[in-house]
């Protein structure tokens, strides 16, 4: 009894033993096909659960002015988007949305596009994009299930309107589309990083990891100046409204570097509710229209004869008729000049005597001189889409080209060409091309493009240029551009505008221009100011040079530049006499 | 069977030996603890700085706009009743020269 007792005992250890064994065994086998086996799949499982990679966003870089004020930046903004609930129904997911529609002022036509992409099960829809921070915080406040906001940024324009042409635009997902922004799109918008995001059980965030640091967009100085752009802006405006004109631009720059510290145009719109789609408001006429410069191309046909010493300056021009036919044409003058030398003849603006002195030129030398000064190329201005203009090839003139371009007729130019022209003048015979980029402000300084300096005219011929292009404003037909007391050189221009249906120049329609350059002692800045089909008057002595006058002299305050002493006197003296003056 | 009588010292060595344990697991489990709670905190003042940043970027940007010239012109004219100085009432003074 007592052996069979002893031999059930034996049996039934044996059979825990071998249970707990078996037991053992299988945890092993268990464990190894855990941490062996699935270990990668198991490992990605628990890394997906507790850790999320996420892309982070570089910031856009910001742009500024040259005294540093900004002009674009990009700033945080909440973006809502929805994702269906597990096992939710698409009329559920709709239901859902539409319940919040309301508070982010969704309207038909969007709400019916959300509608077509959940009937397509998509997985993640916008519903709002860069919205305002209250709306914001009514959408936390509504707390629905499956709405989840998303930061991002915004690009915003503090200055609103200002230099809006120049600065250009960003699409929703702040990619540049025009202007600097485009232009200078891979420099602003950096590089995308990546994060580790490490979440406890309650899917909080407890650590963060940067496993890729993202590279912040560089930040842009511009030549700018916000001020001057804004006296630029201001009077244009006030010039295109006055003369009813279709549209103006104004460009101002330093000669000697070749920064562009304004660049207007008329009509423009804000940049933080632009135009949508895209009109032709977006065009930046500055460095993308091109039109026929009339007199103010003048500055070409007087630089050639004295470049190459084809006419003698005692010379007289008899120009009494008061129209010269040539080829077949007639050229018309403003009105009659009488007989007028060398110098008259381009301080009067002579259409008769400027053709006179093309001949004497020659269409070799003249072609040589458009050239050179750089038309039918572009600038080189770091804006995009920049125009060349045009400029027929020397074998494609015909027995009325030398007349018509000594005048400033058959050939198309931009804005920025004139103003480099008159900037070669002011540089004593050197040209020097625009930019607008000063600095790319990142971790180093760079300096994007160092002038580079070339030889258009001999010195001493820029300064007979010169002297004849002061005389035009002093006594000439640019004499609404005087400011007393300071010295300014310039060209007026009137061009009659050419009519592709037709093929033939409009006797009704113009474009009004003025290109002109303010000294003190040396070059301050230089300004070109053009209004396409001013109403009524229409010379460009009667509506551009008046707005070179008050933009300069705004400009000249602003800089703190005095009148020549002589003129200080009389402005002083003239103000002490009147009572009450304070 | 007679168990075995352990002496006085040998308990006190047993118990130091068991809270000597005792303590270093404690001290690992506060440690972990410690420092799961400062990664929150971290975390939060990390998120709280970078905030602070863009709240700063925010506030530069805004006064910019409130300092447009536009702006600053319309109060200029028409809260303060402001006029352009009329030519000679602007006085120019050549601190250079003074100096």
């Amino acid at each position: 009894m007592k052996g069979y007792h002893q031999k059930k005992v034996k049996k039934r250890t044996y059979f825990l033993a071998f249970l707990f064994v078996f037991w053992m065994g299988v945890l092993v086998l268990r464990l190894v096909q855990l941490q062996v086996i699935d270990h990668a799949k198991l490992k990605a499982e628990a890394i997906h659960q507790s850790q999320n990679i996420n892309q982070i966003k570089p910031k856009r870089g910001s742009i500024f002015d040259r005294n540093m004020t900004i002009l674009a930046r990009s700033i945080p903004r909440y973006s809502v988007f929805s994702q269906p609930l597990e096992g939710e129904s698409r009329s559920a997911h709709w239901a859902r949305i539409k319940s919040i529609g309301r508070t982010l002022e969704l309207n038909q036509s969007k709400l019916l596009a959300i509608k077509a992409q959940i009937d397509k099960d998509a997985n993640f829809i916008w519903l709002a994009r860069k919205i305002e921070e209250k709306t914001a915080d009514r959408v936390i406040d509504t707390d629905i299930n499956g709405i989840y906001l998303m930061e991002e940024n915004k690009r915003f324009y503090p200055q609103g309107r200002r230099a809006a042409h120049v600065l250009g635009r960003v699409d929703i997902d702040e990619r540049g589309v025009s202007g600097i922004e485009y232009r200078y799109n891979t420099t602003l918008q950096g590089v995308e990083g990546e994060g580790l995001i490490s979440r406890d059980a309650k899917r909080r965030r407890y650590h963060f990891e940067t496993l890729k640091a993202p590279v912040d967009g560089k930040e842009l100085v511009l030549t700018l100046d916000e001020t001057i752009q804004y006296i630029a802006e201001k009077e244009l405006e006030h010039a295109v409204l006055q003369s009813r004109a279709k549209w103006g631009t104004v460009i101002i720059s330093e000669p000697s570097t070749g920064e562009i510290l304004a660049m207007a145009n008329y009509p423009t719109y804000d940049l933080n509710q632009p135009p949508n789609p895209p009109t032709k408001l977006d065009r930046n006429k500055a460095v993308h229209h091109t039109y026929d410069p009339g007199s103010t191309f003048k500055i070409v046909t007087v630089s050639a004869a004295v470049e190459n010493k084809s006419v003698g300056f005692e010379e007289t021009f008899d120009c009494t008729p008061g129209y010269v036919v040539y080829a077949g044409n007639t050229f018309w003058d403003h009105e009659r000049l009488g007989i007028l030398s060398f110098h008259d003849v381009f301080v009067h603006s002579s259409n008769v005597g400027s053709i006179f002195i093309g001949q004497r030129i020659g269409e070799d030398n003249l072609f040589r001189a458009i050239t050179q000064f750089g038309f039918g190329q572009r600038t080189g201005i770091d804006l995009p889409a920049e125009e060349r203009g045009l400029l027929n090839p020397l074998d494609k003139w015909t027995k009325i080209s030398v007349a018509s371009h000594s005048i400033g007729y058959e050939i198309s130019v931009t804005p920025i060409q004139m103003l480099q022209a008159i900037n070669v003048i002011a540089n004593r015979g050197l040209t020097v091309p625009p930019k607008i980029v000063k600095k790319i402000n990142g971790s180093d300084m760079e300096d994007p493009s160092p002038p580079i300096h070339q030889r258009v005219l001999s010195s001493d011929a820029a300064e007979i240029v010169r002297n004849i292009l002061f005389d035009a404003v002093a006594s000439g037909t640019g004499i609404p551009a005087q400011i007393p007391g300071y010295t300014i050189f310039g060209k007026t221009g009137t061009a009659q505008k050419f009519d592709r249906d037709t093929n033939r120049y409009l006797s009704t329609a113009h474009v009004a221009s003025f290109v002109g350059v303010v000294e003190d002692r040396s070059p301050l800045f230089s300004m070109i100011v053009v209004i396409d089909d001013p109403q009524g008057h229409f010379y460009g002595g009667q509506v551009a040079a008046p707005v070179f006058r008050n933009i300069a002299k705004n400009i000249l305050r602003y800089m703190c530049v005095p009148p020549a002493q002589k003129s200080l006197d009389t402005l002083i003296a003239s103000n002490t006499q009147r009572p009450n003056n304070e | 069977m007679v168990r075995k009588k352990f002496s006085k010292k040998e308990i006190a060595i047993g118990i130091a030996c068991t809270l000597f344990v005792l303590l270093v697991l404690s001290f690992y489990v506060w440690h972990q603890t410690e420092s799961v709670s400062l990664g929150y905190d971290t975390a939060e003042m990390e998120q709280r700085v970078i905030q602070l940043e863009k709240e700063v970027e925010k506030l530069e940007t805004v006064k910019s706009s409130l300092l447009t010239l536009d702006r600053v012109e319309n109060i200029a004219r028409n809260k303060l009743d402001l006029v352009e100085p009329k030519d000679g009432q602007v006085l120019y003074r050549d601190i250079d020269k003074e100096r």
